[in-house]
């Protein structure tokens, strides 16, 4: 503001040149707050972990999610926009596992920002230091996804988000290490709020209830609700449903107890429909991500909502 | 490098090839990407129009009719029947995260093209990005694009005959800066070598005929230089948009032509500008149903030359040596293409395209003349049974004008592509 009143007191001054320099220094450099550090500007792949930067980060964070809620976030497109918010970022939390192989590393190249890029401080990959479930794409024919590293849906198991909220922390109090008690004692507390939730919605589900899913993406309710996962709707993870699969996936499971075919919102439910059919299985169509800028409480909502899918 | 028809070099690169393929193609310690883009066209000429559109046989018009698959007419390159299309060897690797190096093969049956080789600065800050080698130029939408990311068969007409069978495909340098703003923008400068042949066609010094001085000389790289801006703004989850500028001067475009007693010469520059955009919208849908798509580009050029021919065998006007045809003009022409694509059914896309080139199409040669607008029209359906794989049916009509009247020619074209390997992801 100071150097644009400065400009118009000297209107005879090559007026036009100075309000592109005007300008451009507005651009560069977003007026500071005065006082207080400017907000830690994060930039999350998908809602939940958006959820986690801004429960863990409270005011020290500006978090923007890139993935809409909606979609499959194998699936999106290297948008200049996502380039745009990656360009001023001062950190990247991605999920990782190759869940965004798709699309990210030609955001992250396309940013011109060196902090975000792989290996550096401003870059998260929550998948690294976690043990994940094995890809059924790491056995065999390599025909849709490959995901070498494991399942890279576990944004659905507590026991391992439980762990991100706590290298989320790490990660924030590097950035800002004059906040870390801040972050550790958020991070303390969401994780015992977690671990509270968790416990109540295992004993709604009765034990030994079997799920069959669309894609590989609930997998990760096996390990942590009481549920049998007895398959794919997908012959192979990314390849669409085929008659002869679901005919198969109906022989095998005849002689077994009724159970509930899931699929995310975004994915068609005519599969699960036929088993419906032919079994008499309940079907459930099911959100995969919180809302963009949810708390922490549409996360755990959104496990609930999980749960009880498969519990009534 | 072009390997035209040489098996030893080929099957050197193939032999190259086979252990890298068999290792797994990610490895950790490597962080190497390799993918095969395996291409295959069905050509079918279901009616004969006109080869070239009028004003863009060759650097210039003199009413030759080019026959397909020759010379610098319109060469879509297929034969009737089954055609290898243009088929790719990728190769992308990152020196941790400092630099990116990518190289693109372009195989065709009988030649092995180095598309691009390039490096690309990752760590300076501020936005700045630099890249070096030899690369598809950023002007435009569709040009750094490779023709597997294309949503039809062939490549723009506006972008072939302003440009080249490559578009712009040069050596040399390119410096881009994103801007630190809300919305997406990017600024890039290249300075290139100059071959691109409908903007930088570099012929240089020639020979005196029996003591007469020809008009073409060298001129030194870099001879092309070209700028541009991209502007997206942020539409929210379910559209996206980009709009582009870009303008380039050549400050060498020649060009020469042999007659029956006389080679004619021009030499000159070239300028050229145009403006390029494209909206997506995302449905939300399962395997892009309901996702649409337009896309636009429009390019200007002009050419800029002084004209001098001199006889090499002694005619009716002169002896060897006679100087005749001096003069200078310009040439003034245009072309632009909207297409529009549309997720009919999940796994199923259907594509619509109109072309025009020459909408201005004046020709300063001679006592000048002004050509008629050539146009072509494509329909497209096209199946991705999985992600790798896609096959497209097309039929294009080429209305192309000429001096000898309008005629329509009609091609049915059925593409298969395959992504084999680690493919990097797309660009916007």
């Amino acid at each position: 503001m100071r150097i644009v009143s400065k400009n118009a007191q000297q209107p005879g001054f090559l007026p036009g040149a100075a309000l592109i320099v005007a300008f451009a220094l507005i651009l560069c450099q977003p007026l500071k707050v005065s006082g207080a550090e400017p907000p830690l500007r994060v930039v999350t792949t998908t809602a939940t972990l958006g959820v986690f930067a801004a429960s863990v980060g409270g005011d020290q964070v500006d978090v923007r999610v890139l993935a809409p809620p909606d979609r499959d976030p194998h699936y999106l497109e290297a948008r200049p926009s996502f380039m745009a918010a990656l360009r001023r970022a001062d950190l990247l939390i991605e999920m990782g596992a190759d869940l965004e192989e798709g699309w990210l590393p030609v955001v992250q190249r396309g940013a011109g920002n060196p902090k975000i890029l792989t290996g550096n401080s401003g870059h998260l990959r929550a998948a690294d230091p976690l043990h994940l479930r094995p890809s059924i794409t790491m056995e065999g024919p390599n025909l849709g996804h490959v995901h070498a590293e494991g399942n890279p849906h576990f944004h659905i198991h507590p026991g391992l988000m439980r762990r991100v909220l706590f290298d989320v922390a790490q990660r924030l109090s590097e950035l800002r290490p004059t906040h870390e008690q801040q972050f550790r004692h958020q991070a303390r507390t969401l994780a015992r709020d977690l671990d509270t939730h968790v416990e109540a919605l295992i004993t709604q589900v009765t034990p030994g209830t079997l799920m069959l899913t669309y894609h590989e993406d609930l997998d990760y309710l096996a390990e942590w609700l009481p549920v049998k996962d007895v398959g794919h709707l997908e012959p192979l993870p990314g390849i669409p449903p085929t008659a002869r699969h679901l005919q198969r996936l109906v022989a095998e499971l005849s002689d077994q107890p009724s159970g509930v075919v899931l699929h995310a919102i975004y994915q068609p439910g005519q599969g699960a429909e036929f088993i419906k059919e032919r079994l008499g299985w309940r079907t459930a169509s099911v959100r995969m991500e919180p809302p963009v800028d949810g708390d922490f409480d549409d996360y755990l909502e959104l496990l609930s909502e999980l749960a009880s899918a498969v519990s009534h | 490098m072009l390997l035209h028809k040489r098996p030893l070099m080929a099957s050197a690169i193939g032999a190259l090839m086979v252990p890298l393929l068999a290792m797994p193609v990610k490895a950790d310690h490597l962080d190497v990407d390799i993918s095969v883009i395996f291409d295959a066209v069905y050509f079918n000429e279901l009616s004969h129009g006109n080869d070239a559109p009028a004003g863009f046989s060759g650097g210039h018009d003199h009413g030759h009719s080019h026959d397909h698959g020759h010379g610098h007419g319109h060469d879509h390159g297929f034969d009737d029947g089954f055609n290898l299309g243009h088929s790719e060897l990728a190769v992308e690797a990152t020196l941790g995260s400092a630099l990116v190096g990518s190289l693109m093969l372009g195989i065709t049956e009988d030649e092995i093209e180095v598309e691009e080789l390039y490096v690309q600065t990752l760590s300076l800050p501020s936005g700045l990005q630099l890249k070096a080698g030899k690369f598809l130029s950023d002007v435009g939408y569709i040009n750094s694009q490779h023709s597997h990311d294309w949503d039809f068969v062939e490549r723009p007409l506006v972008n072939e005959f302003l440009f080249g069978d490559h578009g712009i495909q040069e050596t040399g340098v390119q410096a881009t800066w994103l801007a630190p703003s809300e919305t997406y923008t990017l600024f890039g400068v290249e300075l290139l070598q100059g071959k691109t042949s409908g903007i930088a066609n570099h012929i240089g010094a020639q020979s005196p005929e029996h003591g007469q001085a020809r008009i073409l000389e060298d001129v030194s790289g870099p001879r092309l230089i070209t700028g541009f801006v991209k502007f997206a703004p942020d539409l929210g989850a379910d559209n996206a948009a980009q709009i582009g500028a870009s303008v380039g001067y050549s400050r060498s475009y020649q060009v020469t032509d042999g007659h029956s007693t006389r080679n004619e010469d021009w030499n000159g520059t070239a300028t050229f500008a145009g403006l390029d955009g494209v909206f997506k919208h995302d449905a939300g849908g399962s395997y892009g149903h309901g996702d649409w798509r337009l896309q636009a580009e429009y390019f200007y050029r002009v050419q800029d030359v002084d004209r001098r021919d001199v006889n090499f065998a002694e005619d009716s006007r002169g002896p060897v040596g006679h100087v005749r045809n001096v003069q200078s003009f310009k040439n003034e022409q245009d072309g632009l293409y909207v297409q529009g694509v549309y997720g009919i059914a999940p796994r199923w896309e259907a594509g619509l395209r109109g072309e025009a080139l020459g909408l201005t199409n004046d020709l300063g040669r001679g006592d000048g003349a002004s050509e008629d607008t050539s146009y072509r029209y494509s329909a497209q359906l096209t199946f991705r049974p999985i992600e790798p794989v896609f096959i497209r049916a097309q039929l294009s009509q080429e209305d192309f004008a000429s001096d000898h009247g309008r005629e329509k020619g009609v091609n049915f074209m059925l593409q298969l592509n395959v992504a084999l390997g680690a493919h990097g992801a797309h660009r916007f």
